[in-house]
């Protein structure tokens, strides 16, 4: 019972909706429609269970030694958000979109800004043309980050347009026979899905 | 100087910190980030989603119908019981169904016939040329799809055209890591804004 | 030590090539690419009052690059008259999407409601971008701010992709695929995107199938879209910067080419 529920309701779920598309019937349009709305809503649920195991994580690990500042930070953080919704809501000049703005972003495009150090670091350090493929993999990163700036410009207008034409072709196709092999991966795994015959969804309860 | 701006400068430079090296303000300022982040999609969640679609149509217009989803999802939390955690299992084939089933004609058609039929173009142009591109993108699908066939061992022409779709896949990589640089220098260039534009008003 | 050392020096190199060039102000020319002009012109030639969709799919992390993007084509947009419903597919991208559609129709003195709304976030994108090509309204009974889509002015002639002249999704990540392979074939939906440039060459065969119509890519991208329009913004403010980190990079992997052949030779002669 404990797979063979889940099973068939994967079964169901998913030939409802790989039908639905080939049928206008009203019937279908109102049980799509119904199918649509209800992953949604049980989408949302998986959220509060992340945050309910966050929490759950961050009490467990605040006995470990040195670990319990960090841990409160993170927990009074959390609880800050919904606390500022619930006093001034969510519009225009609200402290919740204040927090957002002055300490979230902020934050967030500075820890991703942490990448252009790592980059460059990487660069000097890895980016070597020991073989063949190495070496046509750099000289295309070179001409790309030489075309996309406008200095090249003002030297030469072959270099954006070198840049443009490797962009729109040899990188292209290479990108194209990926993403072909990506959807054909994907409808058999589907297919695998629906017929129960993947089942590693069903795992890790 | 505005309290906003303060805030996010300060805690800008908490996050460089870690440049020298991981320290306790690094941490603080990450665990803050954490702790902030989670809150507001909670909030998002629970706004957009939870009282839109959810407890509005369900309490006040009365869409007894909608008692299923929230009971498959209120199921999720089983998984922190350990006797009940298989009841979690039927929201998630749920949504894996209902994902694999839409995700079928979608793949066929805009992943892979269109991608395929986009490859096919004429080789000599209306005016006799011949046509490069058609050519280099042809090859270059076809050798590298070669690459991607693992059915066969990579011995003779096979092997041969796999070759030749690995430097076409560098191409790829060497595209990709170009603007990838670009990307990390572009975030970093906007974080410099802010510091000398906003935060220490170097530029007016 | 040593290791540790050299990094903080490339660390440092980088910080004063990028803070220095910022001091220094230098107007470049930037030539469109193709894929920047034709989204210009997409909106440019649009009639007045046709509704776009702005779908700001990404998270806060890529702000310093999607914001100028974002800016570029909502003043467009607003300056050409367009009425805007503006959605998220992220949660983060929600509060930067209502942000900045507040800023900008502020500056072209729109009325919410009338020329614009913000219908907020929506979980699970493949169910709310399907849900959309039924009714934007089922997606969406309630705008960002609570209040009933319906009483808008701007959603009463808005029921699905039908009445949607064009999605403007605006992303970080794949977010904008699912718009091409899920409203595209099956609603014939048209899409754009303003990217982030590590995204760009991801997106280049749906760009070549023309199952993309165009593509902002990036602070470059940005520039460009404020050169067309006239109006110069962070994308033009940042491009001496990214310039000179571009140089410094390419600097770096010569100098460390160099460094390494030449290791190899003198280990080939030892």
């Amino acid at each position: 019972m404990r797979t063979r529920i889940p099973l068939l309701v994967c079964l169901v779920s998913g030939i409802i909706m790989f039908a639905q598309y080939f049928s206008s019937h009203p019937i279908a349009k109102t049980v799509y429609n119904g199918i649509l709305e209800w992953w949604q809503i049980i989408f949302a649920f998986t959220m509060f269970v992340g945050v309910a195991a966050f929490i759950r994580n961050s009490l467990k690990n605040m006995r470990r030694k040195g670990e319990a500042p960090y841990r409160v930070a993170a927990l009074v953080g959390l609880t800050l958000m919904p606390l500022l919704a619930l006093i001034g809501g969510t519009k225009f000049g609200s402290p919740f979109l204040w927090a957002f703005d002055n300490m979230i972003a902020p934050m967030q495009s500075t820890v991703f800004s942490l990448l252009a150090f790592f980059v460059v670091s990487a660069s000097f350090r890895g980016f070597r043309a020991r073989t063949i493929p190495a070496t046509i993999l750099l000289l295309t990163a070179l001409i790309v980050l030489i075309g996309r700036i406008p200095i090249a410009e003002l030297i030469s207008e072959s270099f954006p347009k070198l840049t443009f034409w490797i962009q729109s072709y040899p990188s292209m196709a290479a990108r194209r026979a990926i993403l072909i092999g990506i959807g054909l991966g994907s409808m058999t795994t589907a297919l695998r899905v629906i017929l129960g015959i993947e089942r590693t969804y069903l795992r890790g309860e | 100087m505005d309290i906003g701006v303060l805030t996010a400068g300060i805690l800008t430079l908490a996050i460089y910190s870690f440049l020298y090296k991981d320290n306790p303000v690094y941490k603080m300022a990450e665990s803050w980030l954490i702790g902030l982040s989670i809150g507001y999609a909670l909030v998002i969640f629970w706004q957009t989603t939870i009282i839109d679609i959810l407890i509005v149509p369900l309490f006040k217009d009365g869409r007894v119908v909608l008692v299923i989803p929230f009971a498959l999802g209120l199921l999720m939390f089983s998984r922190f019981s350990r006797g009940s955690s298989w009841l979690s299992r039927i929201p998630i084939a749920f949504m894996i169904g209902a994902g694999a089933g839409v995700a079928i004609p979608a793949m066929l058609y805009a992943r892979t016939l269109k991608q395929m039929s986009a490859s096919v173009m004429p080789l000599i142009t209306e005016n006799g040329g011949f046509n490069i591109e058609a050519l280099v993108v042809a090859v270059g699908l076809l050798s590298t799809l070669a690459y991607f066939y693992f059915s066969r061992e990579h011995k003779g022409p096979i092997g041969k055209t796999a070759k030749l779709g690995t430097y076409f896949l560098m191409i790829f990589f060497g595209a990709t890591f170009g603007y990838t640089v670009m990307s990390r220098m572009s975030t970093f260039v906007g974080r410099v804004d802010f510091l000398l534009t906003d935060f220490l008003h170097v530029i007016r | 030590m040593t290791t540790l050392r050299t990094r903080w020096i490339l660390f440092a190199g980088l910080a004063v090539v990028v803070i220095a060039s910022y001091l220094i102000t230098v107007h470049f020319r930037t030539t469109a690419s193709p894929a920047t002009q034709a989204a210009f012109d997409y909106l440019e030639t649009l009639p007045e009052s046709s509704v776009v969709v702005f779908s700001f799919d990404h998270e806060a992390s890529s702000l310093p690059e999607i914001k100028p993007i974002s800016l570029a084509m909502l003043r467009h947009a607003f300056q050409k008259n367009l009425k805007i419903v503006g959605l998220s597919l992220f949660a983060e991208g929600t509060a930067i999407g209502y942000s900045l559609l507040r800023k900008t129709a502020g500056e072209y003195g729109k009325v919410y409601g009338e020329d614009y709304i913000f219908l907020g976030f929506k979980p699970q994108y493949i169910s709310a971008i399907l849900g959309m090509g039924e009714s934007i309204r089922r997606v969406f009974p309630q705008d960002y701010l609570g209040n009933v889509t319906d009483t808008f002015s701007i959603m009463r002639d808005v029921e699905d992709y039908n009445d949607i002249e064009m999605v403007i999704s605006i992303a970080d990540g794949d977010r904008t695929v699912q718009w091409i392979e899920y409203a595209g074939p099956r609603y014939n939906q048209k899409v754009m995107a303003g990217l982030t440039a590590a995204m760009i060459t991801s997106y280049d065969p749906y760009l070549s199938s023309r199952q993309l119509y165009a593509v902002v890519g990036g602070l470059r991208g940005a520039a460009e879209y404020e050169t067309l329009l006239g109006k110069r913004g962070g994308g033009n403010r940042g491009m001496l910067a990214q310039s000179s980190a571009h140089i410094y990079v390419i600097a770096l992997v010569l100098i460390g080419n160099i460094i390494y052949f030449r290791n190899r030779k003198r280990r080939g002669r030892g």
